[in-house]
């Protein structure tokens, strides 16, 4: 039986501190588990182990135990944080990176919870999975956050800043909203396009 | 009279090269009815394609635009260039690589910034650069008059590809169109990044991925919907 799963992921390269502190705080942890997840699943990025494992012990009501899942199938070097809540049917782990994070979003995911790259949206989106972004305001970069709000405007995922409050609305808005689809990647026209300008 | 035929001779290939240079420009370059499919005029047989990986971001959807159109692009057939200046990004495309295509993998340079003076740094560009145009030349020659396509995504590396493709394009006066395709980010919805600004004036076509981007800054651009 797949466990119903909510899947953090904040891209390989950049800690998202802010996000991992609304997503283990005890408001949403205890949403979730009234929403009946059974598992939450944290990619944290490079580096970012130590700042992961404190914030994780924060959270209290823990009982750590020896990790049942492989770091292989993650892709990732090594499981972190491995622990059971309240009263242990809730489990929670995270890992810096994956090799594969394609593949780990299609087998666990029920829902994704994403950082605003473009690269984690399409990630997601490609799999048809329901999605949530959550924009990374102390960034420079303010791509991200048009990318979100484009993409919301679309209708195909939900959008917020790294806020307890209004990461709690966008899991209202899951139970409540159906997303619109994404396209399919293959486009006929874009493939007749090629084959035309490199054979005539 | 000897003087008279060589002025004539220098007149006549000025000319050429002036129509030349005008010819290659995209601009002066219309393919209607480009997303259907036409029949073949040129020549047939197996597809040769340089790719250029730029790293992070922009190797990631580059190899997003190859898997989600593998059936023309890694067609098992098909001889593949790979341009890549981090080993992250050709290994990357190497794991996604799954058809027996042909693949020759080419290494781009870094430009460095060096603490150590104007001098060096000077150095260092000059022969980024040299080794680029070597490189250059080299895929050119093994594509030339073969059915054949440049993709580019960024980042500023690609400037400069395009202008040494567009150059040798220009010089060599009967070759065949570099066929370079540039597809901007879809991170950019509102404007095109710097090497996309750039490249818009040479790359024979160039490729949005949001509608209001051809209608704001890039009308000569095609819009196909999201690529990556």
């Amino acid at each position: 039986m797949v466990k119903k799963t909510l899947f953090v992921t904040c891209g390989a390269t950049v800690p998202f501190p802010q996000l991992i502190n609304c997503i283990l705080s005890p408001e949403f942890t205890n949403r979730l588990i009234r929403m009946e997840f059974k598992r939450l699943i944290i990619q944290f990025g490079k580096g970012y182990e130590e700042g992961f494992t404190k914030q994780l012990k924060s959270l209290g009501r823990l009982f750590p135990k020896e990790s049942p899942v492989q770091a292989s199938d993650y892709g990732t070097p090594k499981i972190t944080g491995y622990t059971l809540l309240n009263d242990g049917n809730f489990e929670i782990f995270g890992f810096p990176f994956s090799s594969n994070i394609q593949e780990c979003i299609e087998r666990d995911a029920t829902l994704v919870i994403s950082h605003a790259g473009t690269g984690s949206i399409l990630d997601s989106l490609r799999l048809k999975k329901p999605l949530i972004i959550c924009v990374n305001d102390t960034l420079m970069d303010n791509h991200q956050e048009q990318i979100a709000i484009k993409f919301e405007s679309m209708g195909y995922v939900w959008s917020c800043k790294p806020k307890i409050e209004e990461l709690l609305g966008c899991l209202s808005k899951y139970q409540t909203e159906t997303p619109k689809l994404f396209p399919n990647a293959h486009n006929e026209e874009f493939s007749n396009f090629l084959k035309n300008r490199a054979y005539n | 009279m000897d003087i008279f035929y060589l002025t004539s001779a220098i007149l006549l290939i000025l000319t050429a090269y002036i129509f030349r240079f005008i010819s290659i420009l995209p601009f002066y370059r219309t393919h209607p009815n480009d997303r259907i499919l036409t029949a073949h005029k040129g020549t047939n047989g197996p597809l040769h394609i340089f790719v250029f990986l730029g790293s992070g971001g922009h190797t990631g959807e580059m190899l997003r635009i190859l898997q989600n159109y593998k059936e023309t692009l890694l067609n098992q057939d098909n001889v593949l260039y790979v341009g890549y200046s981090d080993i992250d990004s050709r290994n990357k495309f190497s794991k996604l690589l799954q058809s027996a295509c042909k693949v020759e993998y080419i290494e781009f340079k870094k430009a460095r910034e060096v603490n150590s003076g104007l001098l060096a740094s000077l150095k260092s560009i000059f022969l980024t650069l040299m080794t680029s145009l070597l490189n250059v030349i080299r895929i050119r020659k093994s594509i030339a008059f073969k059915p054949h396509l440049i993709l580019l995504n960024g980042p500023g590396t690609c400037c400069i590809l395009v202008l040494w493709f567009k150059l040798l394009e220009w010089i060599l006066l009967f070759s065949s169109s570099s066929n370079i395709i540039y597809i901007e980010s879809l991170a950019r919805i509102n404007s095109l990044s710097l090497t996309g600004k750039i490249v818009y004036w040479m790359a024979d076509e160039f490729i949005v991925q949001w509608k209001e981007l051809e209608l704001s800054c890039a009308p000569r651009a095609k819009y196909f919907g999201i690529l990556t």
